[in-house]
């Protein structure tokens, strides 16, 4: 087990109470407002990990956007984002992808400090360094409307697959 | 004493021609080396030259710094402070295509062979759902002829460096509309040594103490990088290399 991420802040506005349960069985509740941010215009959300998906390095894009002081994001998992919208299979091919040496791209819904959220277009590598995989970067660019509606419906259906 | 190759990618404002030969003499003169600078004329005479061989320096694009590390046996050790590598999207002032998404399929991009400006270009214009293949090219001598193209309505947009954009006057300025510049921060040109060079420590100090002095300081300004270089580590070119692998597709 890691060590849990605090529950969210209850936002003021309305909002939908969930509570989300991550891959090393800890749990959190969240909030989801259903609002949403607009990509910062010419700019990458950069992070970096180690190998557990640990949060080592984040650019300025990133700690804007998410909402997150910098202190709150180093050290803890990248799942802090995980939005309740994004089905478990988009992750685990994510990680497969990654951990196998490759590159992988993909749709990512993320949900902010505040329960709004953000898409992004996300490329993940391994971090090669004299043979061998030392860790993960991902790089987010932003995504045309179309692409973003085409993947709200492939998650909802996704996540309605995952739930029978 | 020996001579020293030095190669700097061509990709800079010609206005930059004369801080390249102020910066070669000081390193020189500094460092108490015999250098020879080369400058080629395009990408393909810079490939040319690199794998002719012995060139021992080079002020790569990021772009061209990935297979230099990676492949062919050369390694970071500096680079500008706070220059990043950035490009604009423009058109016409009077065009009407204001904003990205005016853009249509079948639009023609003026722009001088760069590269690294059309990739980054292209990941921009992916926002609003244009790719490569719904784009003209028109591939110019230089970006002032890149800029004339749109004004006069013979290309819709024109891809730019954005170093080179800014350096336009005003009138050329007025009489076009950013659609957008990039703001990627970590991604930067890099001073390479090949990895066997023997006087990288002397060289290195004598880039990384230019910025010290008044002559120093002069001809970093004729560069365009006011606040000199910084030293990069393996690992701050790895990242950067990394960081660009995400951008090819
Ligand atoms: C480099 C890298 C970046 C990641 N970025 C995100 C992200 O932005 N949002 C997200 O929810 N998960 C991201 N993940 C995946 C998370 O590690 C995690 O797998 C995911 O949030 C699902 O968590 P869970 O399976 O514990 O519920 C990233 C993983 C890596 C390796």
């Amino acid at each position: 087990m890691g060590s849990p991420i605090p529950d969210a802040h209850k936002p003021d506005m309305p909002a939908e109470q969930i509570t989300m349960t991550y891959h090393d069985g800890t749990s959190r509740t969240v909030y989801d407002t259903g609002i949403e941010r607009p990509y910062p215009d010419g700019k990458l959300i950069v992070s970096r990990t180690n190998l557990d998906g640990i949060i080592t390095h984040v650019n300025d894009a990133f700690i804007e956007i998410s909402g997150y002081h910098v202190d709150e994001l180093i050290g803890q998992q990248h799942y802090i984002l995980r939005h309740p919208d994004m089905p478990k299979a988009a992750y685990k091919d994510l990680w497969s992808t990654a951990e196998s040496g490759q590159k992988w791209h993909g749709y990512v819904k993320n949900l902010c400090k505040d329960g709004s959220h953000y898409w992004v277009y996300a490329t993940v590598v391994p971090n090669v360094r004299r043979g061998e995989t030392v860790g993960y970067t991902s790089v987010r660019r932003k995504p045309s409307r179309s692409k973003i509606e085409a993947a709200m419906t492939q998650y909802a259906q996704m996540k309605q697959d995952e739930e029978c | 004493m020996t001579t020293h190759n030095m190669l700097i990618a061509p990709d800079f404002s010609p206005d930059r021609f004369a801080g390249w030969h102020m910066f070669n003499t000081l390193i020189q003169k500094r460092a108490n080396l015999n250098m020879h600078l080369n400058i080629p004329a395009s990408h393909a005479e810079q490939e040319q030259v690199i794998s002719a061989g012995d060139i021992q320096i080079i002020y790569a694009n990021p772009f061209d710094a990935a297979t230099l590390i990676r492949e062919q046996g050369y390694r970071a050790i500096a680079r500008p402070i706070g220059k990043s590598d950035e490009m604009v999207i423009a058109a016409a002032a009077n065009s009407a295509i204001s904003r990205l998404e005016d853009i249509q399929a079948g639009a023609t991009v003026a722009m001088a062979d760069n590269r690294d400006v059309k990739l980054i270009g292209l990941r921009l214009l992916e926002a609003v759902d244009i790719e490569a293949s719904d784009l003209n090219w028109d591939v110019t001598e230089t970006y002032q002829a890149a800029a004339r193209k749109v004004i006069k309505g013979e290309a819709q947009v024109a891809f730019f460096l954005a170093e080179i954009f800014h350096s336009f006057s005003r009138l050329t300025k007025t009489q076009l509309s950013v659609l957008i510049e990039s703001d990627l921060a970590d991604i930067s040109h890099v001073l390479l040594v090949k990895e066997d060079f023997p006087d990288a420590p002397i060289f290195l100090e004598a880039i990384l103490s230019l910025h010290n002095d008044d002559d120093g300081k002069e001809a970093l300004a004729e560069l365009g990088m006011p606040q000199g270089f910084e030293p990069m580590s393996e690992e701050d070119a790895e990242f950067m290399i990394d960081l660009m692998q995400t951008l090819l597709d």
